[in-house]
């Protein structure tokens, strides 16, 4: 492996660029006054306005701010619930000999595959029946049961490499299940701790199709439907839709940013054991 | 003793049961598994909830869909977007991890670059795209400058919308790929590489006899996850083509379920066409788990 000279770095940074362009386009557009959106998309913003994201912060109806409220209570709350409950049946999954634990796995197994469009409508009616349709708690709630596996799969095979004598001295010392688990074991599984809410935490705040049945017409937004709404009233005010996608992904984005070696570590532990 | 022991140690571990599996399995089955149930049941009904009463119709919504146009329609748009999607960002994302496969900030910012679509939301990326792909986009624009009179309409043109959508999910789904391979290049043991170059192996031999087999849980990953991600697409169809342009040149399986169950409100047939998906996917999932683990090898 001694390739020299620069045709490597120049050739992955040209790929690396073409592959950037929309996002390039998208950015530059955030800028732009309206008019120059439509006349000549992919020019710099030259000079460069802040007129689409004021009006975005300033709308009257408040979208941005009602649709980030709720993102980051139904994300927040949502990965928080799926942490604990998460672990605590990993553990159990992980720990316990009864003759359950196989069953329980596959059933969790296929909840790995199942498209949320293939469970949706059956799920409004559980909801329905259950008096949380159209409402934050319903949301979460279904936001925990979907993902739940993941979780779950994440914590098992990380509980498997923890010792148990830790828990077992712990318990001859008189401590029971709960104080083992969150004082002893829970501390130990960061790194599973740390994949499971970075991902969910993407996941969630990003989706589009749950919130937008869930809560239904009228029982406002996450950033995702706020942005999908926003399109059919602007039509052709590009720069405001623009400026609201860029305030939407920018928590995502500086999230991704600012813990993009252990995504990279969370997606790779699996694919390099295989 | 004993008999006063048994009772107790069945006691903590249904104990145990409830208190750390019995939160999580309740949720699970309350959103997951009992509506996976209740579909099936549908899917046997001509259940409609502005259309009561409910009755019990055996496998007739079967029988239906395989006359449905709109189904088999669907079946197949999914289908040639499920190669698409599989085929591109594998190939792709391969061939830019092996051009990344080295150290430094450089290579590591552009792996980073790759990513970014991963956790952009579909609603964006569709949009962002929406525009760029526009008969009067930037896209046309440039294709004009350079002498194309009449650039195609890629999101119109029925001829080429699914085609369009395909491209734009590569794009989208491409920095897993990187990444999963990247890690897979990185993980081969230097020694191995090095013993075949003194073997007299050039760099396209070695790529063929030593990296890509050891790619194999690399490749098992990558198009596992892609298939499953193809078989779902709904929010990029929804937001971009509603289906269209046409008679549902882009209806994928999962935007034809949906809109059968809640615009069309026919749930029994919705149900029949769920269960009908969850069958193919898991099909199709176990299959090729099977043939792509059979080629991994232990190093």
């Amino acid at each position: 492996m001694k390739t020299r000279g620069p045709g490597r770095p120049l050739l992955a940074i040209f790929v690396a660029a073409i592959f950037f362009l929309p996002l390039y386009v998208a950015l530059a557009n955030v800028f732009k006054r309206g008019d120059l959106i439509t006349k000549e998309p992919a020019a710099l913003p030259i000079p460069p306005t802040l007129d689409n994201i004021v009006a975005v912060l300033t709308r009257p109806d408040r979208l941005y701010w009602v649709s980030l409220t709720n993102s980051v209570v139904v994300t927040g709350l949502s990965i928080v619930l799926l942490t604990v409950l998460s672990a605590m049946l990993g553990h159990y999954l992980a720990r316990s000999r009864s003759r359950w634990v196989q069953a329980v796995t596959l059933l969790l197994l296929c909840g790995l595959m199942i498209p949320p469009q293939a469970i949706l409508m059956p799920v409004v009616r559980v909801m329905e029946a259950t008096g949380v349709m159209t409402t934050l708690q319903g949301l979460i709630l279904f936001n925990v049961g979907y993902y739940i596996p993941f979780g779950v799969f994440v914590f098992t095979g990380f509980i498997r490499s923890v010792p148990v004598e830790l828990e077992e001295s712990a318990a001859l010392d008189g401590a029971n299940r709960f104080q083992i688990f969150w004082r002893i074991v829970f501390p130990l599984l960061r790194p599973a701790t740390a994949s499971v809410l970075i991902f969910l935490g993407v996941w969630i705040w990003n989706d589009f199709l749950n919130p937008l049945v869930i809560l239904g017409p009228g029982q406002g937004t996450t950033v995702t439907t706020g942005i999908y709404r926003s399109i059919g009233q602007y039509q052709a005010d590009f720069g405001s839709v623009f400026a609201l996608m860029f305030l939407a992904t920018l928590p995502v984005l500086v999230f991704f940013l600012a813990l993009q070696k252990q995504f990279v570590k969370g997606l790779t532990g699996g694919a390099s054991k295989g | 003793m004993a008999v006063d022991r048994a009772p107790r140690r069945v006691g903590a571990r249904v104990g145990h049961f409830a208190g750390f599996a019995g939160p999580g399995l309740t949720v699970y089955a309350g959103f997951v598994l009992v509506p996976i149930l209740i579909s099936a049941g549908y899917s046997l009904t001509n259940y409609n909830p502005f259309n009561p009463p409910t009755r019990y119709v055996g496998l007739a919504n079967y029988r239906l869909l395989f006359t449905d146009e709109a189904f088999l329609t669907s079946l197949r748009v999914t289908t040639i977007l499920t190669v698409i999607v599989v085929v591109t960002p594998n190939v792709a994302g391969l061939a830019i991890a092996v051009l990344l496969d080295r150290r430094g900030w450089l290579y590591n910012a552009l792996r980073s670059v790759f990513f970014v679509p991963m956790v952009l939301s579909s609603v964006v990326v569709s949009i962002v795209w929406t525009r760029l792909l526009d008969n009067e986009g930037p896209i046309n624009q440039a294709l004009r400058a350079v002498g194309v009179d009449r650039p195609p309409g890629w999101l119109s043109d029925p001829d080429y919308a699914l085609y369009s959508l395909g491209a734009i999910l590569s794009w989208q789904l491409l920095g897993f790929c990187v990444v999963v391979y990247l890690a897979g290049l990185q993980g081969i043991p230097v020694e191995l590489l090095e013993a075949a170059e003194m073997d007299g192996a050039g760099p396209g031999r070695r790529f063929w006899h030593v990296s890509w087999p050891l790619l194999a849980p690399a490749l098992t990953i990558n198009t596992v996850v892609l298939m499953i991600s193809a078989f779902k697409v709904f929010d990029h169809v929804q937001v971009i083509t509603r289906g269209g342009p046409g008679e549902g040149t882009t209806a994928t399986i999962a935007f034809v379920v949906l809109r059968t169950a809640f615009e069309e409100n026919r749930g029994g047939i919705a149900s029949a066409q769920a269960v009908v998906m969850l069958t193919i996917i898991a099909a199709a999932s176990a299959v090729a788990l099977k043939l792509l683990r059979r080629r991994e090898v232990e190093l």
